[in-house]
């Protein structure tokens, strides 16, 4: 027990030192002058007093180790650099855009995960009959239709020639809504990007839980149960489904990062404005600071969420302790 | 129990399907220069006309002949995403099968730089990195392969493990078969589904990131690609270019994903016989 959480740790100690390092060296790859390689925006003038004072910050008039130290000091003080386009500190800009990801991502995720697993329970429950197989194979294609696809075609659709949803913002601007009126308008706002997002989300986990399911009906258990005359429903949610969910946790890692990736067009696409959105205009306007604190940010939740799931993985399949 | 990987596969409607489309979308890319009917970089027609014999598709904002450009861009699709997968399969399977008959220190190193790159988005790094260097396409095709090829090194690591000590591979050593003949008699051909696998898998992730990247305006913007396509022609969509546009670029990518998603698994249907109906051979 304490060998896999030792072993867990120190793989994902080791993941951040590389990113954080990896971070950390490749503004200072590019060609000519750090700084004005990495503020050179579109937008920006850097005087000569601004120059000065960023060379202090990163301490670039100091060795490449003390660098990495001083790096290293001011992202624990929580200062992740300063976008001279917004003229606002990176972190704020984060901690605007984080809430709105975060709505966006955790219900797709909780949503998604419940119409994956019913339609993957009762799917395979069926198993061979007409309804499965027209289910999977029309799972199976919009699983291949990427997400950006879902999104531009949901947007011209609906948006634009159906004007049943807005196009674009979390919310309308100006309109001082307060109370259930505010809340009412940012469900609505959320309707088509979260639609999309889980869409996109909704195949991977129907394929996993159908697959799963068709291995755990074989066990014995099941037919145990099924001879001490349980219902059917019965095996099939709490016998059955309930062991065939497992690996769904383990693979809710791999699942994030799908969902990061989904979630960084989906915003772009309807103009949401959580971190996807950020990220976008931070590349479009080569604003390299803001993109490298977004980056950060983004990289240590999910490896904080993954480290979550692998530790507490034991705890919800016992069995997996004999494993190492 | 034996199976026959290309006639199983043939009975599979879903695989067949996924590969009669992947093979027709190849082949029109691959042609690309033979049937286009306009330089697609020639610019020099009236801009935003209606689809005509002349122009099946219509001209965009700048001139440019939209059928000819899509299937220039279906070429850059097709050619990105082979060629990621053909790299990072090689990359995958040298150091899955030399970390399994290795073992040792060597085993462990490579196998914690797998779980690294397990744990890593790796589309936030590779945007990080297009968006400092704007890297040429040759670049951003290592580096994508770079990334991607850990979760092929672990699958082929494990078979090659348990290969290892099959039987037929004991006794065939013990015939005096050298390690080059066990390896390319008995390892690589009984690899052969997990690499396959792996190919299709990293293709289709491989078009999606290309078509990803440049459309959020980081990927070569000289040569053509759907993703750019679908972004400039978002910009003019008040003026109803959707269905001559932006619609035919968004199908074509979706129908080549889709493609190799329906290749994906069936592969997958054949080669887990677990997974495999008792009556078999129905769709």
């Amino acid at each position: 027990m304490r060998n896999r959480t030792a072993k867990i740790v120190t793989i994902y100690l080791l993941t951040i030192f590389f990113l954080l390092f990896l971070n950390f060296l490749l503004p200072r790859l590019l060609p000519g002058d750090v700084i004005l390689a990495m503020y050179s925006g579109y937008e920006v003038t850097i005087t000569d007093e601004l120059y000065n004072e960023l060379v202090q910050l990163h301490g670039l008039d100091k060795p490449l180790h003390e660098q990495f130290f001083i790096y290293l000091a001011q992202l624990a003080h929580g200062n992740l650099g300063y976008s001279y386009i917004y003229h606002a500190s990176t972190t704020t800009l984060i901690m605007n855009a984080l809430p709105w990801t975060l709505l966006l991502v955790c219900t797709s995720f909780i949503l998604s995960a419940i119409i994956g697993m019913i339609l993957g329970v009762e799917s395979s429950w069926v198993r061979g009959r007409r309804s499965d197989r027209s289910l999977l194979v029309s799972m199976l294609v919009v699983d291949g239709v990427p997400s950006l696809a879902i999104g531009i075609l949901f947007l011209t659709i609906f948006g634009l020639y159906g004007g049943w949803f807005p196009t674009s913002g979390a919310m309308m601007p100006y309109s001082n809504l307060a109370g259930i009126a505010h809340i009412k308008d940012i469900l609505w706002h959320l309707i088509l990007p979260l639609a999309t997002l889980t869409l996109s989300q909704i195949p991977g986990d129907y394929l996993l839980i159908r697959n799963s399911m068709i291995l755990t009906i074989r066990e014995p258990y099941v037919l145990t149960a099924r001879a001490k005359g349980i219902k059917e429903r019965k095996i099939k949610y709490f016998h059955a489904a309930r062991n065939a969910i497992l690996p769904f946790f383990t693979r809710i890692g791999i699942r994030l990062a799908y969902v990061i990736t989904g979630v960084l067009f989906i915003e772009t696409i309807f103009a949401y404005p959580g971190l996807g959105l950020l990220t976008y205009n931070a590349i479009s306007n080569r604003d390299l600071p803001l993109l490298q604190g977004i980056l950060t940010v983004s990289v240590l939740l999910v490896l904080l969420i993954n480290i979550i799931v692998d530790l507490l993985y034991k705890k919800i399949d016992p069995r997996v302790e004999y494993a190492y | 129990m034996h199976i026959r990987p290309f006639r199983e596969f043939k009975r599979n409607r879903i695989g067949v399907t996924g590969l009669v489309m992947f093979l027709l979308l190849s082949t029109t890319a691959i042609l690309a220069p033979v049937i286009a009917p306009h330089d697609p970089w020639d610019y020099s027609d009236r801009s935003f006309q209606s689809p005509s014999i002349n122009h099946l598709l219509g001209t965009n904002d700048i001139g440019y002949d939209i059928f000819s450009e899509l299937l220039w861009a279906l070429r850059t699709s097709v050619l990105f995403g082979v060629s990621v997968a053909a790299i990072a399969c090689t990359i995958g399977l040298i150091l899955g099968i030399s970390a399994a008959l290795i073992g040792g220190l060597y085993d462990l190193v490579v196998m914690r730089i797998v779980d690294a790159l397990l744990a890593i988005p790796s589309i936030l790094v590779l945007i990080l990195i297009a968006a400092y260097f704007r890297p040429s396409t040759m670049i951003l095709v290592i580096t994508l392969s770079l990334i991607i090829w850990q979760t092929i090194a672990r699958g082929i690591r494990a078979q090659t493990l348990s290969l290892k000590t099959k039987l037929h591979i004991k006794a065939a050593r013990n015939m005096g078969a050298s390690t080059a003949y066990i390896m390319r008699k008995h390892i690589i051909p009984e690899l052969f589904p997990l690499y396959a696998m792996g190919f299709v898998t990293k293709a289709r992730i491989a078009v999606f990131m290309e078509a990803g990247l440049s459309f959020l305006g980081i990927f070569d913007p000289t040569t053509k690609s759907l993703g750019i396509m679908m972004s400039y022609a978002m910009r003019y969509l008040y003026l109803d270019v959707w269905f001559n546009w932006l619609l035919p670029a968004v199908l074509l990518l979706s129908m080549l994903i889709v493609s190799l998603a329906l290749i994906s698994y069936a592969i997958e249907e054949i080669f887990d016989p677990r997974l495999k109906e008792d009556n078999a051979a129905t769709v």
